[in-house]
Protein backbone atom coordinates (compact mmCIF):
# COMPACT_ATOMS: atom_id res chain seq x y z
CA UNK A 1 0.00 0.00 0.00
CA UNK A 2 2.76 2.35 0.81
CA UNK A 3 4.83 1.08 -2.36
CA UNK A 4 1.72 2.26 -4.21
CA UNK A 5 1.56 5.77 -2.73
CA UNK A 6 4.78 6.59 -3.29
CA UNK A 7 5.06 5.25 -6.35
CA UNK A 8 2.19 7.10 -7.59
CA UNK A 9 3.93 10.56 -5.71
CA UNK A 10 7.11 9.44 -7.89
CA UNK A 11 5.23 9.72 -10.85
CA UNK A 12 3.58 12.78 -10.29
CA UNK A 13 6.99 13.78 -9.04
CA UNK A 14 8.57 13.18 -12.55
CA UNK A 15 5.68 14.14 -14.84
CA UNK A 16 5.14 17.52 -12.99
CA UNK A 17 8.75 18.19 -13.32
CA UNK A 18 8.66 17.41 -16.65
CA UNK A 19 6.00 20.07 -17.99
CA UNK A 20 8.79 22.71 -17.76
CA UNK A 21 6.41 25.32 -18.89
CA UNK A 22 4.51 24.56 -16.26
CA UNK A 23 7.52 24.65 -13.60
CA UNK A 24 8.59 28.10 -14.64
CA UNK A 25 5.14 29.67 -14.67
CA UNK A 26 4.52 28.17 -11.29
CA UNK A 27 8.51 29.52 -10.26
CA UNK A 28 7.30 32.87 -11.95
CA UNK A 29 4.32 33.17 -9.65
CA UNK A 30 6.27 32.07 -6.55
CA UNK A 31 8.54 35.26 -7.25
CA UNK A 32 6.14 37.88 -7.91
CA UNK A 33 5.78 38.68 -4.31
CA UNK A 34 9.73 39.24 -3.76
CA UNK A 35 9.69 41.49 -7.24
CA UNK A 36 6.60 43.62 -5.58
CA UNK A 37 7.79 44.16 -2.50
CA UNK A 38 11.58 44.89 -3.99
CA UNK A 39 9.33 47.79 -6.07
CA UNK A 40 7.56 49.01 -2.97
CA UNK A 41 10.71 49.23 -0.90
CA UNK A 42 12.48 51.93 -3.87
CA UNK A 43 8.87 53.78 -3.22
CA UNK A 44 8.30 54.17 0.83
CA UNK A 45 11.14 55.17 3.02
CA UNK A 46 11.81 53.99 6.15
CA UNK A 47 9.70 50.52 4.74
CA UNK A 48 10.84 47.64 6.91
CA UNK A 49 7.42 47.12 8.67
CA UNK A 50 5.54 47.83 5.92
CA UNK A 51 7.55 44.99 3.09
CA UNK A 52 7.61 42.70 6.31
CA UNK A 53 3.57 42.84 6.05
CA UNK A 54 3.43 42.71 1.78
CA UNK A 55 5.76 39.67 2.63
CA UNK A 56 3.92 37.61 4.37
CA UNK A 57 0.99 37.89 2.55
CA UNK A 58 2.87 36.80 -0.78
CA UNK A 59 4.56 33.86 0.89
CA UNK A 60 1.34 32.04 1.83
CA UNK A 61 0.22 32.96 -1.47
CA UNK A 62 2.93 31.25 -3.37
CA UNK A 63 2.40 27.88 -0.24
CA UNK A 64 -0.89 27.75 -2.60
CA UNK A 65 0.68 28.89 -5.91
CA UNK A 66 3.65 26.32 -5.54
CA UNK A 67 1.34 23.02 -6.36
CA UNK A 68 -1.38 24.54 -8.75
CA UNK A 69 -0.62 23.39 -11.46
CA UNK A 70 0.40 20.24 -10.74
CA UNK A 71 -3.24 19.32 -8.68
CA UNK A 72 -5.17 20.64 -11.60
CA UNK A 73 -3.56 18.16 -14.08
CA UNK A 74 -3.29 15.39 -11.54
CA UNK A 75 -7.18 15.10 -11.82
CA UNK A 76 -9.01 17.32 -13.67
CA UNK A 77 -6.52 17.02 -16.52
CA UNK A 78 -6.59 13.33 -16.06
CA UNK A 79 -9.88 13.47 -16.61
CA UNK A 80 -9.58 15.80 -19.73
CA UNK A 81 -7.02 13.54 -21.41
CA UNK A 82 -8.68 10.58 -20.13
CA UNK A 83 -5.54 8.63 -18.60
CA UNK A 84 -8.11 8.59 -15.41
CA UNK A 85 -9.90 5.47 -16.00
CA UNK A 86 -7.00 3.71 -17.10
CA UNK A 87 -5.32 4.87 -13.74
CA UNK A 88 -8.37 3.59 -11.51
CA UNK A 89 -7.96 0.08 -13.32
CA UNK A 90 -5.01 -0.28 -11.33
CA UNK A 91 -5.26 -2.39 -8.00
CA UNK A 92 -5.07 0.75 -5.81
CA UNK A 93 -7.45 2.14 -3.53
CA UNK A 94 -8.98 6.00 -4.57
CA UNK A 95 -7.76 7.21 -1.44
CA UNK A 96 -3.98 5.80 -1.64
CA UNK A 97 -4.11 7.28 -5.62
CA UNK A 98 -5.36 10.60 -3.75
CA UNK A 99 -2.21 10.62 -1.35
CA UNK A 100 0.13 9.57 -3.59
CA UNK A 101 -0.94 12.80 -5.87
CA UNK A 102 -1.16 14.81 -2.43
CA UNK A 103 2.63 13.93 -1.02
CA UNK A 104 3.70 15.31 -4.71
CA UNK A 105 1.55 18.47 -4.47
CA UNK A 106 2.85 19.04 -1.21
CA UNK A 107 6.51 19.02 -2.19
CA UNK A 108 5.64 21.17 -5.23
CA UNK A 109 3.68 23.81 -2.53
CA UNK A 110 6.43 23.09 -0.25
CA UNK A 111 9.45 24.21 -3.17
CA UNK A 112 7.52 27.41 -3.97
CA UNK A 113 7.18 28.16 -0.28
CA UNK A 114 11.00 27.69 -0.46
CA UNK A 115 11.72 29.76 -3.72
CA UNK A 116 9.38 32.58 -2.31
CA UNK A 117 11.52 32.75 0.80
CA UNK A 118 14.59 32.51 -0.78
CA UNK A 119 13.65 35.54 -3.08
CA UNK A 120 12.97 37.60 -0.11
CA UNK A 121 16.37 37.01 1.65
CA UNK A 122 18.47 39.61 -0.55
CA UNK A 123 15.96 41.88 0.10
CA UNK A 124 14.71 41.83 3.37
CA UNK A 125 18.70 40.50 4.61
CA UNK A 126 16.86 37.54 7.20
CA UNK A 127 15.03 34.43 6.90
CA UNK A 128 12.23 33.46 9.01
CA UNK A 129 13.00 31.29 12.05
CA UNK A 130 13.34 27.37 11.18
CA UNK A 131 10.19 26.79 14.00
CA UNK A 132 8.18 28.43 12.41
CA UNK A 133 8.30 25.10 9.03
CA UNK A 134 6.33 23.84 11.87
CA UNK A 135 3.48 25.63 11.10
CA UNK A 136 4.02 26.52 6.90
CA UNK A 137 4.92 22.51 6.11
CA UNK A 138 1.32 22.04 7.29
CA UNK A 139 -0.11 24.56 5.02
CA UNK A 140 1.28 23.18 1.80
CA UNK A 141 -0.35 19.89 3.02
CA UNK A 142 -3.28 21.68 3.46
CA UNK A 143 -3.10 24.04 0.24
CA UNK A 144 -2.39 20.75 -1.56
CA UNK A 145 -5.22 18.93 -0.45
CA UNK A 146 -7.44 21.60 -0.93
CA UNK A 147 -6.05 21.66 -4.31
CA UNK A 148 -6.86 18.18 -5.22
CA UNK A 149 -10.52 18.54 -3.71
CA UNK A 150 -10.94 21.40 -6.31
CA UNK A 151 -9.25 19.51 -9.25
CA UNK A 152 -11.58 16.00 -8.28
CA UNK A 153 -14.50 18.56 -8.15
CA UNK A 154 -13.81 20.18 -11.72
CA UNK A 155 -14.44 18.31 -15.62
CA UNK A 156 -11.54 19.92 -16.99
CA UNK A 157 -8.22 22.02 -16.62
CA UNK A 158 -10.20 25.38 -17.50
CA UNK A 159 -12.45 24.95 -15.03
CA UNK A 160 -10.11 23.68 -12.10
CA UNK A 161 -7.73 26.59 -13.16
CA UNK A 162 -10.65 28.90 -12.63
CA UNK A 163 -11.14 27.42 -9.14
CA UNK A 164 -8.23 27.04 -8.16
CA UNK A 165 -7.39 30.86 -8.71
CA UNK A 166 -10.07 31.71 -6.58
CA UNK A 167 -8.31 29.58 -4.17
CA UNK A 168 -5.52 31.68 -4.30
CA UNK A 169 -7.47 34.56 -3.15
CA UNK A 170 -8.54 32.70 0.44
CA UNK A 171 -4.27 33.94 1.77
CA UNK A 172 -4.31 36.80 -0.16
CA UNK A 173 -7.70 38.04 1.12
CA UNK A 174 -7.30 36.83 4.43
CA UNK A 175 -3.92 38.26 4.51
CA UNK A 176 -4.42 41.39 3.75
CA UNK A 177 -7.28 41.64 6.31
CA UNK A 178 -5.19 40.60 8.93
CA UNK A 179 -2.51 43.20 7.61
CA UNK A 180 -5.10 45.97 8.24
CA UNK A 181 -7.13 44.81 10.62
CA UNK A 182 -7.59 46.36 14.19
CA UNK A 183 -8.61 43.33 15.65
CA UNK A 184 -5.58 41.28 13.80
CA UNK A 185 -3.00 39.34 16.36
CA UNK A 186 -6.02 39.30 19.19
CA UNK A 187 -7.97 36.59 20.60
CA UNK A 188 -8.50 33.63 18.34
CA UNK A 189 -7.06 34.63 15.00
CA UNK A 190 -3.72 33.19 15.98
CA UNK A 191 -4.97 30.04 16.09
CA UNK A 192 -6.88 30.43 12.78
CA UNK A 193 -4.86 28.45 10.05
CA UNK A 194 -3.80 30.53 6.97
CA UNK A 195 -4.51 33.81 9.16
CA UNK A 196 -2.24 32.59 11.96
CA UNK A 197 0.39 31.14 10.26
CA UNK A 198 0.49 34.79 8.22
CA UNK A 199 0.68 36.56 12.01
CA UNK A 200 3.36 33.93 13.01
CA UNK A 201 5.41 34.73 9.45
CA UNK A 202 5.17 38.55 10.50
CA UNK A 203 6.16 37.88 13.99
CA UNK A 204 9.10 35.94 13.21
CA UNK A 205 10.18 38.54 10.78
CA UNK A 206 10.31 41.17 12.68
CA UNK A 207 12.33 39.53 15.01
CA UNK A 208 9.02 39.33 17.98
CA UNK A 209 8.67 36.45 20.03
CA UNK A 210 6.77 33.34 18.37
CA UNK A 211 3.92 31.77 20.57
CA UNK A 212 4.56 28.13 20.68
CA UNK A 213 0.98 27.31 21.44
CA UNK A 214 -0.38 28.97 18.35
CA UNK A 215 2.39 27.34 16.38
CA UNK A 216 1.72 23.92 17.90
CA UNK A 217 -2.31 24.32 17.50
CA UNK A 218 -1.77 25.32 14.00
CA UNK A 219 0.29 22.49 13.06
CA UNK A 220 -2.47 19.93 14.23
CA UNK A 221 -5.23 22.32 12.90
CA UNK A 222 -3.70 22.84 9.65
CA UNK A 223 -2.63 18.77 8.81
CA UNK A 224 -6.56 17.89 10.22
CA UNK A 225 -8.02 19.95 7.91
CA UNK A 226 -5.86 18.93 5.40
CA UNK A 227 -6.38 15.34 6.05
CA UNK A 228 -10.07 16.39 5.81
CA UNK A 229 -10.42 18.08 2.39
CA UNK A 230 -8.55 14.63 1.48
CA UNK A 231 -11.32 12.56 2.55
CA UNK A 232 -13.88 14.43 0.87
CA UNK A 233 -11.57 14.35 -2.06
CA UNK A 234 -11.14 10.90 -1.94
CA UNK A 235 -15.31 10.21 -1.39
CA UNK A 236 -16.02 12.55 -4.76
CA UNK A 237 -13.93 10.41 -6.40
CA UNK A 238 -15.93 7.58 -6.17
CA UNK A 239 -18.42 8.93 -7.68
CA UNK A 240 -19.71 7.27 -10.82
CA UNK A 241 -20.16 11.07 -12.77
CA UNK A 242 -16.07 10.67 -11.96
CA UNK A 243 -15.75 8.27 -13.89
CA UNK A 244 -18.41 8.91 -16.34
CA UNK A 245 -17.53 12.74 -17.12
CA UNK A 246 -20.84 14.00 -16.18
CA UNK B 1 -12.73 -16.26 -17.59
CA UNK B 2 -15.25 -13.58 -16.68
CA UNK B 3 -19.03 -14.18 -16.02
CA UNK B 4 -21.50 -11.62 -15.90
CA UNK B 5 -24.96 -12.06 -14.26
CA UNK B 6 -27.94 -10.47 -14.32
CA UNK B 7 -26.06 -7.23 -14.49
CA UNK B 8 -27.90 -3.77 -13.93
CA UNK B 9 -26.73 -0.33 -13.53
CA UNK B 10 -28.74 3.36 -13.46
CA UNK B 11 -27.15 6.49 -13.54
CA UNK B 12 -29.92 8.86 -12.21
CA UNK B 13 -32.91 8.67 -14.40
CA UNK B 14 -31.40 6.65 -17.25
CA UNK B 15 -31.38 2.73 -16.75
CA UNK B 16 -27.67 1.96 -18.26
CA UNK B 17 -27.89 -1.71 -17.78
CA UNK B 18 -30.98 -3.30 -17.49
CA UNK B 19 -30.15 -6.98 -17.33
CA UNK B 20 -27.00 -8.64 -18.68
CA UNK B 21 -25.51 -11.80 -18.53
CA UNK B 22 -22.95 -13.76 -20.23
CA UNK B 23 -19.57 -16.02 -19.89
CA UNK B 24 -16.79 -14.93 -22.02
CA UNK B 25 -14.64 -18.48 -21.51
CA UNK B 26 -10.79 -18.18 -21.54
CA UNK B 27 -8.68 -18.94 -25.01
CA UNK B 28 -11.60 -16.63 -26.40
CA UNK B 29 -12.54 -13.48 -27.91
CA UNK B 30 -16.06 -12.12 -27.53
CA UNK B 31 -17.49 -9.54 -28.93
CA UNK B 32 -20.33 -7.19 -27.44
CA UNK B 33 -22.13 -5.11 -30.62
CA UNK B 34 -24.27 -2.73 -29.57
CA UNK B 35 -25.35 0.58 -30.98
CA UNK B 36 -24.68 3.79 -29.11
CA UNK B 37 -25.93 3.72 -25.76
CA UNK B 38 -26.66 0.26 -25.66
CA UNK B 39 -24.38 -0.56 -22.50
CA UNK B 40 -21.03 -1.55 -23.99
CA UNK B 41 -19.13 0.86 -22.50
CA UNK B 42 -20.42 0.57 -18.71
CA UNK B 43 -20.17 -3.59 -19.24
CA UNK B 44 -16.88 -3.34 -19.24
CA UNK B 45 -16.04 -0.70 -16.68
CA UNK B 46 -18.20 -2.47 -13.99
CA UNK B 47 -16.00 -5.85 -15.17
CA UNK B 48 -12.57 -4.09 -14.68
CA UNK B 49 -13.53 -2.68 -11.13
CA UNK B 50 -14.07 1.20 -12.24
CA UNK B 51 -17.66 1.08 -11.82
CA UNK B 52 -19.45 -0.23 -9.07
CA UNK B 53 -22.47 -2.41 -9.85
CA UNK B 54 -25.87 -1.25 -9.32
CA UNK B 55 -27.23 -4.87 -9.30
CA UNK B 56 -26.14 -8.20 -10.25
CA UNK B 57 -22.49 -9.27 -9.83
CA UNK B 58 -18.92 -10.00 -11.89
CA UNK B 59 -16.88 -13.45 -11.36
CA UNK B 60 -13.35 -12.98 -12.82
CA UNK B 61 -11.78 -16.67 -12.83
CA UNK B 62 -14.47 -17.75 -10.75
CA UNK B 63 -14.10 -15.20 -7.92
CA UNK B 64 -16.29 -12.79 -6.87
CA UNK B 65 -15.18 -9.52 -5.79
CA UNK B 66 -16.83 -9.73 -2.63
CA UNK B 67 -15.18 -7.49 0.21
CA UNK B 68 -12.14 -7.15 -1.26
CA UNK B 69 -13.33 -4.47 -3.79
CA UNK B 70 -9.53 -4.32 -6.43
CA UNK B 71 -9.68 -8.04 -6.44
CA UNK B 72 -10.92 -6.92 -10.08
CA UNK B 73 -8.65 -5.17 -11.00
CA UNK B 74 -5.64 -7.73 -9.87
CA UNK B 75 -6.98 -9.80 -12.69
CA UNK B 76 -7.97 -7.97 -15.86
CA UNK B 77 -6.56 -5.92 -17.86
CA UNK B 78 -8.22 -3.12 -19.67
CA UNK B 79 -8.13 -0.60 -22.75
CA UNK B 80 -11.04 1.52 -22.07
CA UNK B 81 -11.89 5.42 -23.22
CA UNK B 82 -9.31 5.69 -25.16
CA UNK B 83 -5.13 5.26 -24.78
CA UNK B 84 -5.45 7.87 -22.15
CA UNK B 85 -1.35 8.22 -21.59
CA UNK B 86 0.92 10.39 -19.84
CA UNK B 87 2.55 12.29 -22.48
CA UNK B 88 5.63 13.02 -21.04
CA UNK B 89 6.50 9.94 -19.94
CA UNK B 90 7.73 6.95 -22.30
CA UNK B 91 6.48 3.44 -22.83
CA UNK B 92 8.92 1.98 -20.68
CA UNK B 93 8.51 4.39 -18.07
CA UNK B 94 4.20 3.95 -18.30
CA UNK B 95 4.76 -0.37 -18.22
CA UNK B 96 7.01 0.30 -15.27
CA UNK B 97 4.58 2.40 -13.75
CA UNK B 98 1.46 0.58 -13.62
CA UNK B 99 3.46 -2.95 -13.16
CA UNK B 100 4.60 -1.34 -9.99
CA UNK B 101 0.98 -0.16 -9.03
CA UNK B 102 0.36 -4.14 -9.85
CA UNK B 103 3.00 -4.90 -7.49
CA UNK B 104 5.16 -6.82 -9.29
CA UNK B 105 8.47 -7.37 -7.74
CA UNK B 106 11.59 -4.74 -9.22
CA UNK B 107 14.08 -7.64 -10.77
CA UNK B 108 10.56 -9.11 -12.45
CA UNK B 109 9.19 -5.86 -13.61
CA UNK B 110 12.33 -4.81 -15.59
CA UNK B 111 12.41 -8.31 -17.13
CA UNK B 112 8.79 -7.88 -17.95
CA UNK B 113 8.87 -4.17 -19.88
CA UNK B 114 11.09 -5.51 -21.93
CA UNK B 115 9.04 -8.28 -23.09
CA UNK B 116 6.19 -6.13 -23.48
CA UNK B 117 8.05 -3.58 -25.83
CA UNK B 118 9.20 -6.84 -27.99
CA UNK B 119 5.85 -8.77 -27.97
CA UNK B 120 4.42 -4.84 -29.04
CA UNK B 121 7.19 -4.51 -31.65
CA UNK B 122 7.83 -0.94 -30.38
CA UNK B 123 11.31 -1.12 -29.47
CA UNK B 124 12.33 1.51 -31.70
CA UNK B 125 10.01 4.06 -29.32
CA UNK B 126 10.16 2.48 -26.21
CA UNK B 127 12.19 5.56 -24.75
CA UNK B 128 10.44 8.19 -26.60
CA UNK B 129 7.76 10.45 -24.79
CA UNK B 130 4.33 9.61 -25.89
CA UNK B 131 3.21 12.75 -26.56
CA UNK B 132 3.91 12.96 -30.27
CA UNK B 133 3.18 9.53 -30.89
CA UNK B 134 1.27 8.64 -33.52
CA UNK B 135 -2.55 6.83 -32.68
CA UNK B 136 -1.31 3.47 -33.71
CA UNK B 137 1.72 3.61 -31.49
CA UNK B 138 -0.12 4.95 -28.21
CA UNK B 139 -2.78 2.15 -29.08
CA UNK B 140 0.33 -0.55 -28.72
CA UNK B 141 1.50 1.42 -25.72
CA UNK B 142 -1.67 1.36 -24.05
CA UNK B 143 -2.26 -2.58 -24.74
CA UNK B 144 0.76 -2.77 -23.53
CA UNK B 145 0.06 -1.09 -20.10
CA UNK B 146 -2.92 -3.43 -19.75
CA UNK B 147 -0.93 -6.37 -20.31
CA UNK B 148 1.85 -5.53 -18.39
CA UNK B 149 0.90 -8.06 -15.25
CA UNK B 150 -0.04 -10.47 -17.40
CA UNK B 151 -3.69 -10.33 -17.20
CA UNK B 152 -5.62 -13.64 -18.01
CA UNK B 153 -8.57 -11.36 -18.50
CA UNK B 154 -8.42 -8.24 -21.15
CA UNK B 155 -11.66 -6.12 -21.87
CA UNK B 156 -10.98 -3.28 -24.96
CA UNK B 157 -13.56 -1.07 -25.67
CA UNK B 158 -13.46 -0.19 -29.46
CA UNK B 159 -9.76 -0.77 -29.36
CA UNK B 160 -9.60 -0.11 -33.38
CA UNK B 161 -11.40 3.24 -33.41
CA UNK B 162 -9.32 6.24 -35.88
CA UNK B 163 -6.69 3.23 -36.57
CA UNK B 164 -5.37 3.37 -40.35
CA UNK B 165 -5.71 -0.22 -41.90
CA UNK B 166 -1.98 -1.23 -41.04
CA UNK B 167 -2.52 -0.55 -37.23
CA UNK B 168 -5.92 -2.57 -37.42
CA UNK B 169 -4.15 -5.08 -38.50
CA UNK B 170 -1.19 -5.16 -36.23
CA UNK B 171 -3.71 -5.50 -32.88
CA UNK B 172 -5.54 -7.47 -34.73
CA UNK B 173 -2.70 -9.64 -34.86
CA UNK B 174 -1.53 -8.85 -31.48
CA UNK B 175 -5.01 -10.28 -29.99
CA UNK B 176 -5.24 -13.15 -31.31
CA UNK B 177 -1.70 -14.02 -30.35
CA UNK B 178 -2.56 -13.09 -27.06
CA UNK B 179 -5.51 -15.43 -27.17
CA UNK B 180 -4.33 -18.42 -28.39
CA UNK B 181 -1.52 -17.79 -25.23
CA UNK B 182 -5.19 -18.64 -22.92
CA UNK B 183 -6.46 -15.17 -22.11
CA UNK B 184 -10.22 -14.57 -22.31
CA UNK B 185 -10.65 -11.19 -24.18
CA UNK B 186 -13.60 -8.87 -24.65
CA UNK B 187 -14.08 -6.72 -27.28
CA UNK B 188 -16.46 -4.63 -28.18
CA UNK B 189 -16.71 -1.96 -31.51
CA UNK B 190 -19.20 -1.08 -33.75
CA UNK B 191 -17.59 -2.37 -36.71
CA UNK B 192 -18.96 -6.03 -37.55
CA UNK B 193 -16.78 -7.24 -40.41
CA UNK B 194 -13.61 -6.40 -37.34
CA UNK B 195 -15.81 -8.47 -34.78
CA UNK B 196 -16.96 -11.45 -37.49
CA UNK B 197 -12.76 -11.61 -38.74
CA UNK B 198 -11.68 -11.35 -34.97
CA UNK B 199 -14.43 -12.91 -32.62
CA UNK B 200 -15.08 -16.44 -31.50
CA UNK B 201 -18.36 -15.90 -30.04
CA UNK B 202 -20.76 -12.21 -29.88
CA UNK B 203 -23.07 -11.05 -27.41
CA UNK B 204 -25.22 -8.26 -28.96
CA UNK B 205 -27.01 -5.34 -26.08
CA UNK B 206 -29.45 -3.57 -27.07
CA UNK B 207 -30.83 -1.02 -24.46
CA UNK B 208 -29.38 -2.36 -21.49
CA UNK B 209 -30.28 -6.28 -22.12
CA UNK B 210 -28.42 -9.23 -24.01
CA UNK B 211 -30.64 -9.69 -27.04
CA UNK B 212 -28.78 -12.69 -28.37
CA UNK B 213 -25.40 -14.64 -28.03
CA UNK B 214 -23.42 -17.16 -30.30
CA UNK B 215 -20.91 -17.58 -32.73
CA UNK B 216 -21.01 -15.34 -36.18
CA UNK B 217 -22.47 -17.89 -37.76
CA UNK B 218 -24.96 -19.01 -34.87
CA UNK B 219 -26.37 -15.91 -34.71
CA UNK B 220 -26.77 -15.37 -38.77
CA UNK B 221 -28.73 -18.52 -38.56
CA UNK B 222 -30.92 -18.08 -35.25
CA UNK B 223 -31.91 -14.51 -37.50
CA UNK B 224 -32.66 -16.11 -40.90
CA UNK B 225 -30.32 -13.52 -42.41
CA UNK B 226 -27.23 -13.57 -44.51
CA UNK B 227 -24.77 -11.06 -42.91
CA UNK B 228 -23.91 -10.40 -39.33
CA UNK B 229 -25.10 -6.73 -40.04
CA UNK B 230 -28.79 -7.56 -41.09
CA UNK B 231 -28.60 -10.27 -38.13
CA UNK B 232 -27.42 -7.23 -35.72
CA UNK B 233 -30.04 -5.11 -37.39
CA UNK B 234 -32.75 -7.74 -37.30
CA UNK B 235 -31.83 -8.33 -33.03
CA UNK B 236 -31.09 -4.88 -32.08
CA UNK B 237 -34.60 -3.68 -34.00
CA UNK B 238 -32.54 -0.73 -35.36
CA UNK B 239 -33.86 1.09 -38.29
CA UNK B 240 -33.30 -0.07 -41.90
CA UNK B 241 -31.72 3.33 -43.63
CA UNK B 242 -33.97 4.33 -45.95
CA UNK B 243 -33.24 4.05 -49.71
CA UNK B 244 -32.34 7.28 -51.18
Amino acid sequence: MLNQILTVAEKELNDGWRDRRAMVSSALYCLMGPGVVSMVSLAVHDSQPVLIAMMSVFTLVSVFVGGMNVAMDSIAGERERRSLIPLLMHPISRLDLLLGKWLAVSAFSAAGLALNLAGYAPLLHRAPPLALALCLVPLSLLAAALELWISVLCRGVKEAHTYLSMLVFVPMGLGMFMVFSPVAGHGWWKFVPVAGQQLQLEAGMRGAQLDPLAILFLSFGTAVLAGMALVAAADRLEQDDVVYGG
Amino acid sequence: MIEIRNLQKQFGAVAALRDVSFLAPDGAITGLLGANGAGKSTTLRIACGVLKPGGGEVLVDGISPGADPLALQRRVGGLLDHAGLYARLTPRETFAFSGRLHGIPPLRLRERVEETIAFLGIEAVADRRTGGFSLGERMKTALGRALIHSPRNLLLDEPTSGLDVPSVRALRHLLQRTRDAGACIVFSSHVLEEVRALCDQVVILAQGRVVAEGTPGELCRQAGATTLEDAFVAFTGAAEVPEC
